[in-house]
This record gives structure tokens, sequence and C-alpha cells, in this order.
């Protein structure tokens, strides 16, 4: 009731808002002074299938430029102002999903036949020593066994969903609670820095981070010098632009292959926004030299990017709000939170085959710091973690082309566990075992299973990083004209990328990774359908090729790298005009191929005048879904007691056999499309020039 | 023996190409196509300056109009046209110098010019007898110098409008730039911009600056020297950042939703080899050529110089509100080489001095009336101070009228002859990659 009070009167007041716009006077852009003056409101609600609102976001843009007079040699001299704030009511309208009520108490998956329901609540795991149903598996009661089992009161069932939800059911694999209200209401599981957003922020996000100024979009000075070339006396320019900007590489949509200079923030919408107004603007100086017809050239310039910001990652999505793309940002809460409170992990320990089946496993509760992320490690300002890149790009024949070169840090986190990850504490640690076991980790002549903590090889224990990448790539862009058709074309290479690696002790290994996009784009005319406009037909086909993949068969299943080796996404994207193009109909459809995913948006463009758009359409997601890969639960970091012995796997030697999961790695096979299989939506946007 | 054949061939060929040039004075050419009201306006019966036109006087001056002008008269649908006096739209002496040079040296080989450095190409008078008359006014007009070497239009207001209601259901903000690359004769650099390895003839470049869903979008057009080449294009659309390559045989959309196609710019944008050309004969026309300054000016777009922008008139103020005057006009019908194209045939009537196209008569391919479209030209002495001796015959004003769906889009212009406002620098991908202007 509450929250239908809220919903009318946002409402109304919407109403009243779109209101005036529909009968307001029609608006160009404004002049003040020497100032040119653009103003924007937007509402996009979206609703959710299973959910219901899923995005109440109120937008405002105001956008200046103004050109200044020559100031010496330098020419051409303009400022320009982005500022945006959003406001997005979600929060507010449907808090039971995406707020300060969100989640619950779980119940986890259990299959160990030793718990009648089949699951178990959130710290009645194997071990903690608060669920008899576990019979000796229970350890002490109210104490547990070594050192698993944690404090209910400093990790409650509450607030939380489980894993994977609502994509999957954990289905025999791993899966453990995730807290979802924002960070101010839970503070469980929240990384500093990264992933910590307050309900205010959530609402808010350019106002999130007060040393960002992400109000503040873009705030750019540009700049020329013209002069006579040294070599033929010809005109040439040097260009600069510098202060908070976009810089963007390459020719194609939606794939960034080599339009990697600013970091994205996929939980606006998750990929489905421009990426113009998802890109996150840095701190970029560029110097571009136009150097015009060079040779056999027709144009030809040379560009170099310095983006001296402090690193910035990609926007993951945190969890509890309504993008969180491949629901990353759950996962890394949920790990979090295992290693600061400890938790419970479904499906984890083996029941022993002499009193069950084999792959039959307990639902078990862990400590504190025994396994989870730590921490995320951003990297600091210094000069040598600024990034630098460069471009020459230009016009030969028929051919535009460009040739791209950069040094910068990867937007994408990468886990570092294992023999790499933060030192962890043994849940074993403390048992007294019989000297005469040889195990590696008794304390000699005493009995007792080491208690320092440390880095154990293929221990699911992380931290967070962002490593260094190159990238080398090209693009180039031509017309066929017997089929009346664009080209375009965009290849990159990288080196310094990193993939999760259940082969590797850390976990995780580099790759060199070669990434390719060609475009097809073609204007048809469809005469019984329009017969002023024609349709536009774009068609991408993006490649990606790991070639230092490492994957292998395991005795169970497949061991190594998740991502693919090869794999394409393809893109379709249809629109046409009516109404002298007022009326814009779009479709577009993607396929990830080795994912089996599937992504539909139709949409309806309206402008209801002058300065008022009306945009309604769906996005809905079918195929595979869901997808297992090795979990790692059969890694065996602490022999024997962790060994998959029953299933085949080695009583005293690490590494997986290849027992597999939906969590956590099936989301690298799934990909952005399938992670959002369950995410089908309807929306509605309005937008208004109002300066 | 052979090769004295062939050269025999070859002298009596290029007697042949060369004997309407040799039948006349350089002379007589040049004031035949440069100057030909020095002995005196043309006139026709009735036609007066301050005569006004409309429907119930339409049939006496139905002689000296193009048909859908006389047939939009007679429905009342253009209200009137005021008679003003003919002027002679003097070309740029250089322009005409160059012509003078290139008497007689110019071929059509193989679709493209041979022989042309600069000027009017073909500047004798087209004869009915000469297959290929079509052709080579096509060639004079793509030659015009109507833009100068460079012009910049800017503030350029385009509206679309209901012509049933007169509701005007969008306004765009453009600017747009031309640039000749090759065969300029009165700005620097001449006589062409060097170097231009792609061998360009001409570039143009617009940009527009409002509504907010066609903000900041920038297109750009480059032609080849060689007719028979296809252009080069390329879009910037301001939601992407990103320029995109543009096929640029696919010139028959509606431009931005305007009932403009790209192939309607400047009277005709396109390559003299994508259409079938024939000259129907001259005539005398009224056509909307005028003084800017002496017409009824509207008061919209204030700026700062004072400078005015022509008003429209008739049904939804689909028609530049312009004086017409008398002029000596080559009638030549185009029908697309291109079988799919939606247009049928364009009849477009080109004016023998300055060699603009005021009047374009548009047919779909089922052969019925679509579009009528006007552009409204001035000459440059009575218009902004700084185009004075600049000598052209500048776009003005126009109204694109579409017969068949009752819509129109009208343009205003601000049109600027000067090379520092359409610089070199701006006619390449990484000016627009830049923001554009």
């Amino acid at each position: 009731m509450r929250i239908a009070g809220k919903a009318l009167g946002s409402l109304a007041m919407g109403l009243c808002a779109w209101g005036l716009a529909l009968h307001g006077k029609t608006v160009q852009a404004g002049e003040l002074g020497a100032w040119r003056i653009n103003g924007f409101l937007e509402n996009d609600t979206r609703v959710r299938q299973d959910v219901g609102l899923s995005k109440e976001r109120n937008t405002l843009r105001l956008e200046a430029d103004r050109e200044f007079d020559d100031l010496g040699a330098f020419t051409g001299n303009s400022l320009t102002l982005k500022l945006r704030g959003t406001y997005d009511g979600v929060y507010d309208l449907n808090s039971k999903e995406y707020g300060r009520d969100a989640g619950g108490p779980i119940c986890l998956e259990d299959t160990s036949g030793l718990i009648p329901a089949g699951c178990v609540a959130h710290g009645r795991g194997a071990f903690g020593g608060n669920n008899l149903q576990y019979g000796v598996f229970n350890g002490v009661p109210g104490a547990g066994l070594g050192q698993f089992g944690f404090n209910l009161a400093n990790n409650p069932n509450d607030g939380m969903i489980v894993l994977g939800e609502p994509l999957h059911r954990p289905g025999g694999g791993v899966a453990f609670g995730v807290p979802v209200r924002p960070c101010d209401v839970d503070s469980r599981g929240c990384l500093g820095g990264y992933m910590d957003g307050s309900e205010n922020d959530l609402r808010f996000p350019e106002f999130a981070d007060a040393d960002r100024l992400d109000w503040l979009r873009e705030a750019y000075f540009d700049s020329s010098l013209l002069f006579s070339s040294p070599l033929n006396g010809e005109e040439q320019e040097l260009f600069f632009r510098v202060g908070k900007q976009q810089v963007i590489w390459g020719r194609t949509d939606l794939f960034r292959v080599l339009d990697v200079i600013n970091p994205v923030d996929y939980s606006r919408n998750n990929i489905y926004d421009e990426l113009q107004d998802i890109r996150i603007p840095m701190w970029i100086a560029t110097a571009e030299y136009r150097m015009g017809p060079v040779a056999a050239l027709q144009d030809l310039n040379w560009q170099v990017v310095w983006n001296f910001d402090k690193f910035r990652p990609n926007s993951l999505g945190q969890c509890g709000t309504a993008n969180v793309i491949l629901d990353a940002g759950c996962f890394f809460r949920g790990m979090k939170n295992l290693w600061d409170n400890g938790g419970t992990v479904s499906n984890f320990a083996l029941v022993p085959p002499i009193l069950g089946q084999p792959g039959m496993a307990m639902t078990t509760d862990f400590g504190p710091n025994q396994v989870g992320i730590r921490e995320v490690k951003l990297p600091n300002w210094t000069l040598s973690n600024t990034q630098i890149g460069t471009k020459f790009e230009g016009v030969l024949g028929d051919v535009s082309f460009s040739l791209n070169g950069l040094l910068y840090r990867s937007q994408l986190p990468s886990l570092h566990g294992g023999s790499e990850g933060p030192p962890a504490i043994s849940p074993f640690a403390n048992l007294l075992l019989p000297v005469d076991l040889q195990l590696p980790e008794l304390l000699p002549g005493v009995g007792q299973y080491n208690t320092v903590p440390r880095q154990v090889p293929y221990l699911i224990a992380f931290d967070i990083a962002f490593p260094r990448v190159k990238m080398l790539g090209g693009s180039l862009d031509f017309t066929i004209a017997p089929i009346k058709t664009v080209a375009r074309i965009e290849a990159a290479m990288t080196w310094g990328e990193q993939f999760p690696n259940t082969l590797r002790p850390s976990l995780y290994s580099e790759s060199r990774v070669a990434r390719y996009v060609v475009g097809l784009d073609r204007l048809t005319f469809i005469p019984f359908l329009n017969a002023d406009r024609t349709f536009l037909f774009s068609l991408q086909i993006f490649g990606q090729h790991l070639l230092d993949h490492e994957l292998e068969q395991g005795r169970l299943g497949q061991v190594g790298m998740p991502d693919w080796k090869d794999n394409w996404t393809a893109t379709l994207f249809m629109q046409t005009w009516y109404l002298q193009d007022r009326l814009q109909p779009k479709l577009v459809m993607a396929r990830d191929w080795k994912a089996g995913a599937y992504a539909v948006q139709p949409s309806v463009d309206y402008l209801l005048s002058q300065n008022l758009k009306l945009s309604i359409g769906a996005n809905v997601k079918f195929g595979d879904g869901a997808q297992k890969f090795n979990d790692c639960r059969d890694c065996n970091p602490y022999p024997p007691f962790t060994a998959y012995a029953s299933s085949g796997g080695p009583l005293l030697e690490a590494g997986p056999i290849g027992l597999t999961g939906f969590e956590p790695l099936g989301r690298f096979r799934q990909g952005p499309l399938g992670s959002s299989d369950k995410e089908d939506e309807v929306f509605i946007t309005l937008g208004y020039q109002f300066f | 023996m052979k090769r004295i054949t062939r050269s025999v061939l070859a002298v009596l060929a290029g007697t042949l190409f060369t004997a309407p040039a040799l039948a006349q004075s350089a002379d007589d050419v040049i004031n035949q196509t440069f100057y030909p009201y020095k002995a005196g306006a043309p006139t026709a019966a009735g036609v007066n300056v301050g005569v006004v036109i409309d429907k119930n006087n339409a049939d006496q001056f139905k002689v000296v109009l193009d048909p859908v002008t006389y047939d939009l008269l007679k429905k009342g649908v253009q209200p009137s046209i005021k008679v003003g006096p003919t002027d002679s739209f003097d070309v740029h002496p250089k322009y005409v110098e160059a012509t003078r040079q290139n008497i007689g040296k110019v071929k059509i080989v193989g679709g493209n010019l041979e022989g042309y450095s600069a000027g009017r190409p073909f500047p004798e008078l087209p004869s009915s007898s000469d297959a290929d008359a079509g052709r080579k006014l096509a060639f004079n007009f793509r030659h015009t110098f109507s833009a100068g070497d460079n012009v910049q239009i800017k503030p350029f207001y385009w509206k679309y409008r209901n012509a049933a209601t007169g509701k005007v259901d969008r306004t765009v903000e453009f600017q747009f730039n031309f640039l000749n690359f090759k065969h300029r004769v009165a700005e620097q650099p001449i006589p062409a911009v060097s170097p231009n390895p792609n061998d360009y003839f001409r570039g143009i470049y617009g940009k527009a600056f409002s509504p907010q869903d066609v903000q900041d979008t920038q297109l750009m057009i480059l032609g080849f020297d060689q007719d028979q080449k296809a252009s080069d294009g390329y879009l910037y659309l301001g939601f992407q950042r990103r320029v995109r390559r543009l096929e640029t045989s696919q010139t028959t959309d509606a431009f931005l939703g305007s009932d403009l196609m790209i192939q309607d710019f400047e009277g005709y944008f396109g390559r003299v080899a994508e259409m079938n050309w024939k000259f129907k004969g001259t005539k005398t026309l009224l056509m909307p050529l005028y003084r800017h300054n002496e017409q009824k000016l509207s008061d919209e777009y204030k700026q700062p110089d004072g400078y005015k922008f022509v008003a429209m008139t008739g049904k939804g103020e689909c028609f530049p509100d312009v004086t017409w005057q008398l002029r000596q006009v080559h009638e030549l019908e185009m029908t697309p080489v291109d079988k799919s194209s939606p247009v049928g045939r364009r009849v477009m009537y080109i004016d023998s001095q300055t060699f603009v196209a005021p009047r374009t008569l548009i047919y779909d391919r089922a052969g019925k009336l679509w579009k009528s479209w006007t552009i409204g030209h001035t000459s440059t002495e009575h218009h902004l101070p700084s185009n004075k001796g600049k000598f052209a015959a500048i776009y003005d004003s126009f109204g694109m009228f579409d017969v068949q769906n009752q819509r129109c889009t009208t343009g205003q212009f601000r049109t600027e002859i000067d090379g520092s406002k359409s610089p070199v620098r701006m006619f390449n991908p990484q000016f627009m990659r830049s923001g554009g202007a």
C-alpha cells in the first residue's frame, strides 16, 4: 500500500510534467550570450517479468558550448560542458526488489540426502554446529568442527537471495547467500570503492562518488594550431582536446574491439543503451596531427591519447540492482561476504561414500577468511598507472582505415586466487590429527593442523585485480558497390588479459586475445512496406579467439578456462522511418553462438512534437540459459579432507577433476545474453528537450 | 595503312566535335551563354514588372509558366506569383574567362570530361539535333558557378510542413558548406586544392544542430572529378559519435525525414552517369530568381547582423514568397539509369545564363507528378554586403512540395561566399569525428 501510494504520487507528478511538455512551445537550442545551451529531460520506465518495476529513471541533461576568439596562433577554440543527473525511483517504488526491503531469508539446496527438506537455512550448514540433521557432520553443537561455522549475528539470514537467482536453481552445484540491499542498509559483501553504493548512490548515481564528479559528464576544451607543413608548405593542423571526455575508436556498434579507452557503465541498462550514454568519461588529453593529404593518402591523422585520470573499471552493476551484467556483482558480493563473515555454501562437502552415493554433497558452513573475495585492488593514481594510446587514421583511395595501439588497464576484473590469492585460514585449522599422517600442513611433532593463514593453491579465495593490457589493432571501411553495401571491419589483438582457469593453482591465467568485427550496412527499399524511405539493415558479426586457451577433459568434465576458445556473436539491426521520420520502428536481434542465447528488442520511437519523443519497446531473451562449468569444489586445496577420491580424484594432490555446476564459472559460457535470460522487460521512454 | 586511316578518322572526329565552336567566334559563344540579355531582357505579352499572376489570370500567362506552376496557381495552392525585373545575373569574370579559354577543347569520353580545365564545359547553345545535348547541359550544370568556388550556408532552416493544415511538424537547423577541389577560378587556391590524391572535384558538408533526434548529425559527400566514379560519403550520428561510410548510390531516401532526397540537393545532386538526359528545348519562362534585398523578408530568426530570411507563402506556407522573373531556360528531361529508383523522371529547368536549376518537376515511377521543387536564387549583388562582387547566383530559399502526400519542406538560407568559412580541412572525416562545425 505504501508502495502504491508512492507510485501514484510519482505517476501524477510525471503526468503533470509531460502534460506541460506536450502543450509547451516548440523550443530550439538556447542562446545565453555566446553560449549555446540545450536541456533535456528523460523518463525511462521498465517493467520486468516476475519482478515488476525494474527502472523508473529520470535524467536531466544540460549541454552547453561556446566558441572563443583566437588565442594567438590557436584557433577554433571552444569549451563544451555536458552535465547529467539521474534519479532512479525504482529504489523507492519497488524497494522489495531493489532497495532497502529487498531479499529475505534463504534456504540453500543440499543434495547430501541427510536433509529431508532438501535445503538448509543460511547458517545451518554442515560442520557449523547448528544443524543436528547432519549428525556427525554437524561438528560440535554450537561450535562446529575446526574453523568451520560462522557467527550468524554478523551474517544473519535476511536481506539475501541465493546466488544465481532467478536464472537458475543451484542444480547440485555451489550457491550461497548474497546480500542485496544497498550498502548503507546492509554493508555485507560491499567492495569498497568498487561496488559499495548506498541507497542514495543508487538513486542518484552521478552523485555517488564526490571525487569523480560524474554529474559533470563531459568538460573539455578544443583548440587548433594551424601551420604550414615543413615538407610541402600546405596548411596542416594540430588539434587538441583536453578535459573530461569520451574518446571513441573503431567503426563498429555495440562491440568494443577498439573502443576501449573509456570504461563503460553497464549498470545503467546492461548492453542496451547507446554507448555514448554509458561510456564513463575520463580526464584525457588528446593531440591530433592532421596532416591532410600525404602522398597517395587523401587524409592522414596521427592522434596521441593520454588518459591521465585515476583508473576506473567498468561498472558491472551492484547486486540488488536491475542491471548486473553477467551477474558478476552478485557473485562478488556473495564472495566478499563469505570472506568477511563466513557463510553457507550449497552442496560443497562430499558425503563419504560409505554413507551416501558418490556426488552427494553437504551444504557447508565456512568461517571468515577461508573462502571468498578479500579485496579489490584498484590501481592508485601514479604516472605509470595512466594510460596512453596512439592512432593513425586516414583515407587511402576508397578505403578509410585506422591503426591503433593502446597501453591500458583491463576494465574488467580478474580474480587472483589460490596460490596468488589472499592468505586464507584453513577450515581444518586446529584439528588435532595423528602425526603419522604425514600431511604437509600438520605442524611437526604436534599433530595440529596448520593455523597460520597462507596462500593455498587452487583455493577459491581471491583478490580482484585489474591487469595491464597492451592492444594493437586496426579498422577499415569501404563500399562494395555491386551490392550497394558498406563493409566495416575492426580487429585487435591484446596481450595481458586474464581469464579464470581452474587448471592453474592461481585459478587464472593470461591469454592473448584476438577480437574482430565484420559489419555490413545496406539501405534497401521495400516499397510495399515503405514507399518513401529505405530500411537500414546492419549486420555485425563479432568474433573472439583466445590464443592461449587451456581446456582439458577431466574425469568428471572439462577443466580449465570457461571462456570459449572461439565464439561469435551476431547482431542484426533493422530500422525504417515513417511520417517524415517522426515514426521509427526498430528491431535489434542478437545471438551468442556458443551460448545459444538470443535477444530480440523491437521498439518504436515516435516524435510527439519537435521536442518530445516517445519510445516503446520490449527486450526479450531466450535460448539455452544457464550453463555449467567446472566449479573447483573438486580442486582439493586441503588434501585429503577436500579430495573427491570417491569420484576418482587424487587423495593428496590438488587440482580439479571436472566437477561442474552453474556457479561460479558458468556465467562465462552464458555471456551477457544468456546471463540475463530471465530479464525480459517492456519499456516506455519519454524524452523532452526543454531548452 | 591502318595507322593512317585512324589518324584521318581522328582528325575528322575532332573536326566534327569542334565544328560548332568554329562556326561561331569565341566572343559570340561567350556573349550568348553569359550575357543573353545584353540586347535586352526577354519579353512576353503582359508579363510586366509588378504583374501578379494567380488562378484568375494564370491562363493568360500559361506560355511563360512551367506546367506544374501553372497547375498549382490554377488550383490556388500557390496563391500568386509577382513578376520582378529580369536581371542579368553576371557570372564571375574569371569563370567567363576560363570558359573562353576552354572553348572547343572539351569532349565527353567514356562518360567523363576530357580536356576540361575550368569554366563552362560546353558554352555553345544546345541544339536539338545534337543527340548528346542533354548530357552536355548536365555537365554544364555540374560545373556551374552557383556556389562560387566555396560557399557556406549558415544558418539554414528547414521546416517540415503539413501542406493541408499548415502545421509545422519539425524545424531543423543546419549548416552546409561546399567546396570545389578542382576547376577553381575565383578564390585561392586556383586552379585546384593540392594535393588531392583521390582527385575529388567537389565536397559538401552539412551538420544539423537541432532538434534533439538529429542533433550533431553530420553528412559529407565528396564527388570525384571523374563522373563515372561513385562519390565517397560519410555520416556522423550524434548519438553514436562515430563516422560511418555511406553508400552513395542510394540518394533517393527522404533526407532526415524531409521531403528532399539527397538527389534533390542543388536541383540535382547526383552523377551525370546516373541519369539519361534529354534536351527538350530552350524556352522563356518565369523563374524564382530575384533580388534578395528587395523581397518581403521574414522577421523570424533574427541575426546579429540584421540579415533577414525569405518569407514563405501559399498553402501551408510551402512556397518562397519571392518575385519571379522571365528567364531563358533549357528544359532537360532526366530518367534514372537505375530502374529501381522511386523516381520515374525529372524535368529540370536550367537557367541558361547561370546554369542554376530553379525549377524541377519530379515524377514517380507510374509517371504521376510527385514533387514540385523550387529553389530561389538571388544574385550576390543584392544580398549580404560580404557577397558583393562575388558574381554568383546563390541559393536563397526553397520549397519542396510533395503533391501526392500534401506535405512540403521549406528552406531559408543565409548564404555566404567566403573561402575561410569552408576551409579544405573541413572536408575530411576527421573533422567530423571531432564534432565538426
